[in-house]
């Protein structure tokens, strides 16, 4: 007797191609010539940007492998970091790939305060991850400021990202 | 006939004040009178006259012009061109120059900056020697300045340097004015040296200096003190130094083998 076959909807996300070509500019640009435009000196994150954008279009377990895909990414260009941005991207990606069934990925405020927020949460995964790896205590307070300033500067590239998008395509219209 | 005779007339009343003013040996009215105007009509020729020479010499040689200028804007061009990479060549000149004497001192190996972390993290430098150029771990690594940190991880091609601001930097440093030493750790955009004596006479814009160690040969400037910490009940004070070399606009450093 056959089974019926359950419905599965369409898979509608951006394709794993295109995020994987952002996320390698991303990552590109953050570790050559972001630096030089670092403002008291923080730079904001196209990386956390790029997984929040995929993150919040696609179901938590591809948001999950591609937060972890980028954290390894992060963790292999930084030094000393062992594998907490790895650790922390991830954790990051699955939380705003479940949010992202609560609330409209096209809203703009909602979507900035949804960056500017898993940037605070990713720096506190992270330093927490690196207390468990050795580092004293503290360290997330004392980045506590830059963490604060790249939240903000992180929403303000995701609000101009989703502006630009919505000129293109209209445009294009 | 009667105008014939005013004529007659007037012409000779004309000539009596012509001979009468050449007599006294003055200027003559209607002498000056007429030069007057007659000057104002030359000038006005004149210009005329040049205005119109001007015009045509201009239009005859406007293909000529037309052609000068094209050739003036295309050797502008090159010009800004060449100008643009003699500036660039002298930078790059001025940043090999100013390394030149760290290399050729402490017999240290060339690397450019190539990459940083991509977070915020860390205050680290990717620099494109590895160990194929023989860079090891630990070696340290100086720009023109000073003592900027030490290599943390070493691949074939490139390098990870993590900077004396780094929260996990710890060099051993002294004070050059009275030989206190302390131990000097990353404290993001600044240096701690911490552990100095309490008794020690120190003062703001004291220089201090790499003690002998694991990374770095003794007395490279690590930076200036900028303040002093000092509690009441404390062994130690702690200095807050300026770093001797502007981290942020690293391009050319030294990799000082140990």
């Amino acid at each position: 007797m056959r089974t019926a076959k359950p419905h599965v909807a369409p898979f509608v996300g951006p394709r794993w191609y295109v995020a994987g070509a952002w996320l390698a500019a991303a990552l590109i640009a953050q570790s050559t010539v972001l630096h030089a435009f670092a403002i008291h000196d923080v730079v904001p994150s196209l990386v956390l940007v790029v997984v929040v954008w995929y993150a919040i279009r696609v179901d938590a377990p591809r948001a999950a492998l591609f937060g972890l895909v980028a954290g390894i990414c992060e963790d292999v260009l930084s030094p000393q970091s062992g594998g907490a941005w790895t650790i922390s991207t991830t954790l990051v990606a699955v939380f705003a790939g479940m949010l992202s069934r609560g609330f409209f990925a096209d809203s703009m405020p909602l979507v900035c305060a949804i960056v500017a927020i898993a940037t605070l949460v990713r720096s506190l995964l992270f330093w927490t991850v690196m207390g468990f790896e050795g580092y004293p205590a503290g360290l997330g307070m004392l980045h506590l400021r830059e963490a604060s300033f790249q939240a903000v500067l992180d929403a303000a590239v995701m609000l101009i990202a989703m502006v630009a998008v919505r000129r293109i395509d209209a445009g294009r219209a | 006939m009667f105008a014939l005779i005013g004529i007659i007339i007037i012409a000779a009343l004309l000539a009596l004040v012509q001979i009468g003013a050449e007599r006294s040996g003055s200027e003559s009215p209607i002498t000056t009178a007429g030069t007057s105007v007659l000057s104002f009509v030359q000038t006005a020729t004149m210009m005329a006259a040049g205005g119109v020479r001007s015009f045509g010499s201009s239009m005859a040689s406007l293909p000529q012009l037309s052609r000068e200028a094209a050739d003036l804007r295309a050797d502008n061009a090159r010009l800004t061109a060449e100008n643009a990479r003699l500036h660039e060549l002298a930078a790059e000149y001025a940043a090999e120059s100013a390394v030149r004497p760290v290399v050729d001192l402490y017999r240290g190996l060339e690397a450019r900056v190539i990459g940083f972390p991509p977070e915020n993290e860390s205050r680290a430098i990717t620099i494109d020697k590895g160990s194929v150029a023989g860079v090891h771990r630990d070696d340290g690594v100086l720009a023109a300045g000073g003592a900027i940190g030490r290599v943390e991880s070493v691949g074939p091609f490139s390098s990870t340097v993590v900077l004396v601001t780094d929260y996990t930097s710890r060099i051993p440093a002294v004070v050059r004015r009275g030989r206190w030493w302390g131990i000097a750790r990353g404290n993001l955009g600044s240096v701690r040296v911490e552990y100095l004596p309490e008794d020690a006479p120190m003062k703001v814009g004291d220089v201090v200096v790499t003690g002998e160690g694991r990374s770095f040969h003794a007395g490279i400037p690590i930076g200036t003190v900028t303040a002093l910490e000092r509690g009441d009940a404390t062994l130690y004070q702690t200095a807050i130094v300026k770093p001797a070399v502007d981290l942020g606009a690293l391009d050319r450093v030294v990799v000082v083998p140990h």
